[in-house]
Formats: C-alpha cells, sequence, structure tokens
C-alpha cells in the first residue's frame, strides 16, 4: 500500500502569532516553526497501516526552504521518504492553488491512500482534503477518528457534533484525521538518526507542469483584506452571593441564553 | 571548539523532552511517593532508544556517547521525571561492561541495558570506606570450583529492589594473600538487600546490601580475573557526568516552574516577576546552572573523546557545579513562591532534598574539592 502524508509547516500554535502588516499572510519569519499538530496523527495512521499491510510512506510538503525541518521531524518517526514543493512563485498561494500543486504532485506518485489532518492549526480551513479529492477525481473521507482498511477498501468513523458516522470508499481516498483517532509517536533515537539518511525529493512548479501563474499572488482567487487583533476581554459582572448568588447565576444564562 | 548541538542532539532533546511531558511531572511525583518505580516511563525511554545512546549499535545501543545520554537525562529531568536510575544502569554499569566486559558479558546485559528492560545497579560504597576505593573490604576469596566466594557490606544502594543485578567493587585474594580490585556481577536474587529510610521523595529506594559468601562463577568478574581498577574509573567519569545532568535539569525545572508562577503571581499590580528581589536571584540561578551545564558537557565531549584523565577533572567539577547551582536554583524557586512554594500541589518543595542528594552523592562536594586542591593546584593533603 502506497500512503502519502500531507505534512503543513505552521507557527507554533501555543505561542503568540501574528499576521504581517505588509501583506495580511501568517508572520512565519519570528515564529517557532512546526509541523501542524493535526498532520502528527496523520503520520502516526499511516505508519500503523504500513505495520499492518506493508507498502510505503512518503511525506509530502509545500513550503518554503525552512519547511524541510518540519519534514525531517516527520521522517524521524517512521516514514520512509519525502517530496519537498519548494519554489518562489509559490508564496501567497491560497487554498485552491496548494490544492493544484499538492495535486499535481500526488499524481506523480499515485499513491493508495493520502492521508492529512482534518485542519491546520494557521489556517484552520479544512477545506484542502475535499478540494483533493476533487482535483484527483477520488473520494474524500474527511474527518476521520477511526479508519479501518480491508483489501482496497476503507471505512472510517467521521466525527461529528453528536457522535460519528460510517463512511466507507474504495482506494485510492483523500482521508483526512482528526486528534481523535490516535496517539502519535515519539521519534526514537533511531529514527532521528536515521531521518538525514532518507531520500528527499524537491520539485519546483516546473517539474509538476503547474505555471506560476496559476499560483502565488496572481493566482490567488482568496486574499485577506485587512486584519485586527482581537480586542481585549471586556471586564465579566461579578456575582456577589448573599444567598440569592445561584438565582443571579441562572439569570445571567438566560439572558445570555446559555439555558 | 564547538557550542553548537548538531540537528540530531537538538532533536533527540525536543523528543525526549515531549516523551516526558506526556508522562507528566505529576505522574513521577505520584510514582515516588507511592514507593514505586517509574516503570512505564522507564520502558517507554528504554523502548524508543533514548536509555542506550551511548552503548554500542551492535548491543542495541544507540552507538552515541555520554553526551547525548547526559542530554537525554538532562531533559528528563527538566520535564520533571529524573530517570535517577540512569546514572547507574546505563552510564556506570554500561559503560564499563561495553569498554572492559567480555563479549558473553555484552551480549548478556548491554541490549537489556539498552532497551530498558533489564537494569544493573552498583555498590560501591561501604559503611566503613565510605567511596574510598582503596579501602574496600568486601572480598572475593577463590572457591574450589573455580568461582568465587564474595563477601562485604555495602551501603546507599539504589534501586536495588527493581535491579536485575548488581554490580559490586570488591577485591579478590590470592592465595599468595594479595588483594587486586575487581567488578563482580552479581543476580538480585543471591544478595540480601534492606531499604534505608529516607527523607526523600524519590522513585529510587535506598538500600543496605548483605554480601555472605555468595557463590559466584569465575566469569562474574568483569573482563575476567586480570582485569584492573582502570575500569572503575572508566565507569566513575560518566557517573559525575550524569549527576551533573541530573542536577541541572532540576535546576531548569525549578527555575522554569518559579519563572512560570512569577508571571501570573500579581500582588499591587504587577507581577512580582518584575521586583528585582526576585528576579535577580532567579536570573543568577539560572547564570549558575548554564555555566554548570557548560562544564557538563565539556566534560561528555572530552570523555566522548576518549580523552579519560581530562574528562575526570572536568566531570568531577561539572557535578560539584551543578549540584550547587541546582541546591541554589531549588532554594530560589521555592522562595519565589512564597507559601505555595511549600505545597504538595505546587511540586517544588520536595526537591529541597532531592536538590542536596547531589552534593554528597556519587561523592561529596569536599571530596571533589580535595581533588581539585591537590591534583590541580598541588596543595598537600591531609589524609
Amino acid at each position: 500500500m502506497k500512503i502519502v502524508v500531507l505534512v503543513k509547516q505552521v507557527p507554533d500554535s501555543g505561542a503568540e502569532r501574528n499576521l504581517r502588516p505588509d501583506d495580511n499572510t501568517v508572520d512565519r519569519s519570528s515564529a517557532n516553526n512546526v509541523i501542524n499538530e493535526m498532520d502528527e496523527y496523520a503520520i502516526e495512521e499511516a505508519l500503523r497501516l504500513q505495520e499492518a499491510h506493508g507498502g510505503e510512506v512518503t511525506i509530502l510538503t509545500m513550503g518554503p526552504e525552512r519547511a524541510s525541518e518540519s519534514i525531517r521531524k516527520a521522517l524521524s518517526m517512521g516514514p520512509d521518504g519525502a517530496v519537498h514543493v519548494l519554489d518562489n512563485a509559490l508564496s501567497g498561494t491560497d487554498a485552491l492553488g496548494t490544492s493544484r500543486v499538492l495535486a499535481a504532485a500526488l499524481q506523480r506518485i499515485n499513491p493508495d491512500v493520502v492521508l492529512c489532518g482534518a485542519e491546520s492549526t494557521d489556517a484552520g480551513g479544512q477545506v484542502l482534503p475535499h478540494m483533493l479529492a476533487e482535483r484527483l477525481g477520488i473520494a474524500a473521507l474527511t474527518g476521520a477518528r477511526k479508519l479501518t482498511v480491508e483489501g482496497s477498501q476503507l471505512t472510517i468513523e467521521r466525527q461529528t457534533e453528536e457522535g460519528y458516522e460510517v463512511v466507507t470508499a474504495a482506494t485510492p481516498a483523500v482521508v483526512s484525521v482528526w486528534d481523535t483517532i490516535n496517539e502519535p509517536r515519539y521519534p526514537s533515537f533511531k529514527g532521528i538518526m536515521a531521518a538525514k539518511k532518507k531520500p528527499v525529493e524537491t520539485l519546483s512548479l516546473a517539474d509538476l507542469g503547474v505555471s506560476a501563474e496559476q499560483v502565488g499572488w496572481t493566482g490567488a482567487l482568496t486574499g485577506v483584506a485587512s486584519h485586527s487583533k482581537r480586542p481585549p476581554r471586556s471586564a465579566g459582572q461579578k456575582v456577589a452571593d448573599s444567598g440569592e448568588g445561584g438565582v443571579q447565576l441562572v439569570e445571567f444564562l438566560t439572558n445570555e441564553k446559555f439555558v | 571548539m564547538n557550542f553548537v548541538e548538531s540537528t540530531e542532539q537538538l532533536e533527540l532533546r525536543k523528543a525526549v523532552a515531549a516523551m516526558a511531558q506526556g508522562f507528566g511531572k505529576d505522574y513521577f511525583r505520584t510514582e515516588a511517593r507511592e514507593g514505586r518505580s517509574g516503570r512505564e516511563i522507564w520502558l517507554e525511554a528504554g523502548r524508543l532508544g533514548y536509555l542506550g545512546v551511548n552503548l554500542p549499535e551492535k548491543f542495541g545501543g544507540g552507538g552515541a556517547g555520554i553526551y547525548e545520554l547526559a542530554l537525554v537525562l538532562e531533559e528528563l529531568a527538566a520535564s520533571g521525571c529524573p530517570l535517577l536510575m540512569m546514572v547507574v544502569s546505563p552510564a556506570i554499569c554500561g559503560t564499563i561492561i561495553s569498554r572492559f566486559g567480555t563479549e558473553e558479558q555484552k551480549e548478556q546485559w548491554l541490549p537489556g541495558i539498552a532497551d530498558g528492560s533489564k537494569i544493573m545497579a552498583f555498590a560501591i560504597t561501604e559503611p566503613d570506606a565510605g567511596s574510598n576505593a582503596h579501602q574496600i573490604t568486601t572480598t572475593a576469596h577463590p572457591a574450589p570450583d573455580g568461582g568465587w566466594l564474595l563477601s562485604g557490606r555495602k551501603v546507599f544502594i539504589s534501586g536495588v529492589d527493581h535491579a536485575d543485578a548488581v554490580m559490586v567493587v570488591g577485591r579478590t585474594s590470592s592465595a599468595e594473600g594479595y588483594l587486586r580490585p575487581a567488578l563482580f556481577i552479581v543476580p538480585t536474587a543471591d544478595i540480601e538487600y534492606q531499604p534505608i529510610a529516607m527523607e526523600l521523595v524519590s522513585t529510587e529506594k535506598q538500600f543496605m546490601v548483605f554480601l555472605d559468601e555468595v557463590a559466584l562463577p569465575a566469569s562474574a568478574i568483569v573482563g575476567g580475573a586480570d582485569a584492573d581498577l582502570q575500569q572503575l574509573f572508566a565507569g566513575l567519569n560518566p557517573e559525575r557526568i550524569m549527576a551533573a545532568a541530573f542536577s541541572v535539569g532540576l535546576g531548569r525545572y525549578a527555575l522554569a516552574r518559579a519563572a512560570a508562577y512569577m508571571k501570573e503571581r500579581s500582588v499591587w499590580g504587577t507581577p512580582i516577576g518584575a521586583h528585582q528581589g526576585l528576579a535577580h536571584p532567579l536570573a543568577q540561578a539560572a547564570i549558575e546552572i548554564e555555566l554548570a551545564k557548560l562544564m557538563m558537557q565539556k566534560a561528555a565531549c572530552l570523555y566522548d573523546s576518549g580523552d579519560d584523565r581530562a574528562a575526570g577533572e572536568a566531570a568531577n567539577m561539572a557535578k560539584y557545579a551543578a549540584a550547587e547551582a541546582a541546591v541554589r536554583a531549588v532554594d530560589q524557586a521555592v522562595h519565589s513562591l512564597g507559601g505555595n512554594g511549600m505545597t504538595v500541589e505546587y511540586g517544588l518543595a520536595h526537591l529541597v532534598n532531592v536538590a542536596r542528594v547531589s552534593r554528597v552523592a556519587p561523592v561529596s562536594r569536599e571530596m571533589i574539592l580535595n581533588f581539585v586542591a591537590q591534583q590541580k593546584l598541588g596543595l598537600p593533603k591531609s589524609y
């Protein structure tokens, strides 16, 4: 089974993140850049599939030069190799453009299963798996909290607010996962040492047959017009309990339509 | 000289810290308080190859050095999970066996020490000799079957209860009455031991060990009967480097807890961390920890380069500096939290005693000062 895991490098969600004042994109220069958290669950799921069914796991990343750090980190968990789409013309690419580039890269690799996190911690659009499936003409099994494979049949439990839905599809397919699906492994010392010896293929837009006009700022159909900081939280309402604090609390909750 | 750690070393730091934080400081403290050994995190660290980074790849290790092993212990301690037996099992025993053991001993012990499935304790200290290896009275007499009968007493031996074997420092007596130092691998099942009640919250208990004519095969001597005391010192340098790593990590943990508290805690409208009366002593402690860490790294680099002699001096100095820095860092951290510093909830007060351990073990600071006074300064000896 050939598995590709999409890995995105994002600014650490545990630290303060900012948008750049000049072009309203995420400021990656000052941030501590890490693997998008949900993607680690996708890597873990891919490795478990490989352990159970054999085959090969490839990391696919689109991003600037420094994204190679995240590729190496991903490889230290155990995947066999990686593809890094690296091109200066990619700066400013929106989700549609990203899906165009990644779809072109996936067509070269021709995997049975594409695994990815259900969302990224920076953009949070949750749209990429669907876009990819549409471009590739394959099924999208999204928001999985469980994935099982029998032959070429994939079954997921799609997490919903109330519970879950069972969705099936035949390979090839795109599967996006939530952090409820597994517990990602920590890199072993051997994995860390082996990571730098694993093959990483670097591809440009020309290699993928995508023109620079279709991506980047020129190709973007969406853009961020402006941004501002979240306003500071206003002071809350204090309830002093002099025997009927409970009633006041319920009144407050009722007024705010919480109950 | 190079102060830049490799990408692999930095990744190892991150991986170990993430793993330890996954278990968490509360897990570890509960294990210690309830008399357990932290078996789960020990085995996980072993499975991931962290415990055996310094051991040869041929025997299941990572093929790196004491530098990497010290880094692992530092990160574990900095995350609130100091696995003290790392000082003993992979660092002392693993080093001695891989450098001086017979092929049979390597095959029997190293893979298990590397993956954590086997633990070897180390017994040197005696009630009457302290750490003075020249006055050790534990003695092995030749047995008629070609083996040895080992007798003696040891005190303050860590973690005997969950060790598979104990490496015992003793001496062999020959027919001519000549005594020479030797190291014996003794299965824990063959020895008697008693816990010593300690005022310590630790996953490792301390023991008295009683050896009463314990029958050992000839193959129990590390490296064979002709091996010399050199191999003992080969294991003691890593021990001191690891003791320094333990203290540096502990100090980092205490500083981070105090800094987090001092940023949040606000009296009279300002976080208390803004007050120089608290900020400066903590900054001072941070500098001392960093300096001690630098010496630990120097000692580890020297050791890994094969320079045992230069490593010896640096390792002793690193152990001294790290212990002193950790005691002060923990003391200042506890003080920074005011009354909260002494509560169980904030998880710092118990470290006051833990940090002090490194002042007396594995060698007291006074013995290190003696060593430096005589070896480095050429001053006369008083004892």
